[in-house]
């Protein structure tokens, strides 16, 4: 629903942002409260932590989380570069002979890469699990590939997302979780936690899904494919 | 298979019309190897820093060919 020309600054357009703050036992669950309440999913929402919240002993002096969850609305991308990415990826669907329609939208969460990239190109078809491959890796030879053919005619244009039937959403789902529940950990034992190797993309998720949170500080460390996020303890 | 190779070389060059795609296949057809020749000055062009423009190409020919369940490999210049 993107606004035209015409839109008036007066109007009242009542979807463009909504938001509720929520508390909970922990984060996530006060997360699941706000996004029951706005009927949104995940991936149609900002979270950001109030507060942590802390478990209590035998349930005496404890505090709740909260967070603050907003509603956010994106503008169909569009230009010369847009149909440009969009053409050139069909075409490579095409030369692998694989049956695959393209559609593009706004990048909407760190995992879209917003911000950083320009738009994310959606294939979806049947069976397509080959043009994922294993952790993502023909997924990121593909959207390498284009972005170097895009850059070749359109210079210094921020990068193009590629996602197929949904993989990276689904994978910012579960980096997100396990941000959020090695952060729980961190501050119910006080020592820090170091998650598994990541690429730069992936870890770049779960620094932004912890850097509103208030109590929990976090770090890349080691070395290139070797290398990780650590969380620790900000008090 | 021969085509993708050829497109993706001709869109990251600079000289496209220098581009040739040479096939190699085995006499049982499981197995092919695509012999790819660009410009002098584009070498570095496919084959990229630490040979990573021409990993991503064989990850995209690998994906082709599991398909056809064949073995297929890409050699740059000679």
């Amino acid at each position: 629903m993107a606004g035209t020309e015409d839109d008036n600054d007066d109007d009242i357009r009542e979807d463009d942002t909504e938001s509720v703050e929520t508390t909970g036992k922990n984060v996530e669950e006060a997360i699941d409260d706000a996004l029951d309440e706005l009927g949104l999913e995940r991936h149609e929402v900002t979270i950001e932590v109030l507060a942590a919240g802390r478990a209590g002993l035998f349930g005496i002096g404890g505090e709740p989380a909260r967070v603050r969850v907003s509603r956010v609305s994106f503008e169909d991308p569009e230009g010369e570069d847009v149909a440009f990415a969009q053409e050139t990826l069909e075409t490579m669907l095409g030369l692998l002979e694989i049956e695959a329609t393209v559609t593009m939208r706004a990048p909407e969460t760190p995992g879209d890469g917003v911000g950083l990239m320009k738009a994310v190109l959606d294939v979806h078809g049947e069976d397509l699990g080959v043009l994922i491959g294993r952790r993502g890796s023909s997924l990121s030879s593909l959207q390498y590939l284009l972005n170097l053919i895009v850059s070749r005619r359109f210079k210094h244009n921020k990068p193009f997302a590629v996602d197929v039937e949904g993989y990276r959403r689904r994978r910012e789902e579960e980096l997100e979780d396990m941000a959020f529940q090695a952060a729980e950990r961190v501050r119910r034992t006080g020592k820090p936690v170091t998650l598994e190797p990541m690429p730069p993309n992936e870890r770049r998720i779960v620094h932004l899904s912890l850097s509103k949170d208030p109590t929990v500080e976090t770090a890349s460390v080691g070395q290139g494919d070797a290398r990780k996020v650590s969380i620790h303890t900000l008090r | 298979m021969k085509e993708l190779v050829e497109f993706l070389a001709r869109s990251i060059v600079e000289d496209p019309d220098a581009v040739e795609v040479e096939v190699e296949e085995g006499q049982d057809g499981d197995w092919v190897v695509y012999h790819l020749y660009v410009a002098d000055n584009d070498m570095g062009k496919v084959i990229g820093k630490q040979g990573r423009i021409a990993n991503a190409m064989r990850t995209l020919l690998k994906i082709a060919a599991t398909r056809r369940d064949i073995r297929v490999s890409l050699d740059i210049g000679d």
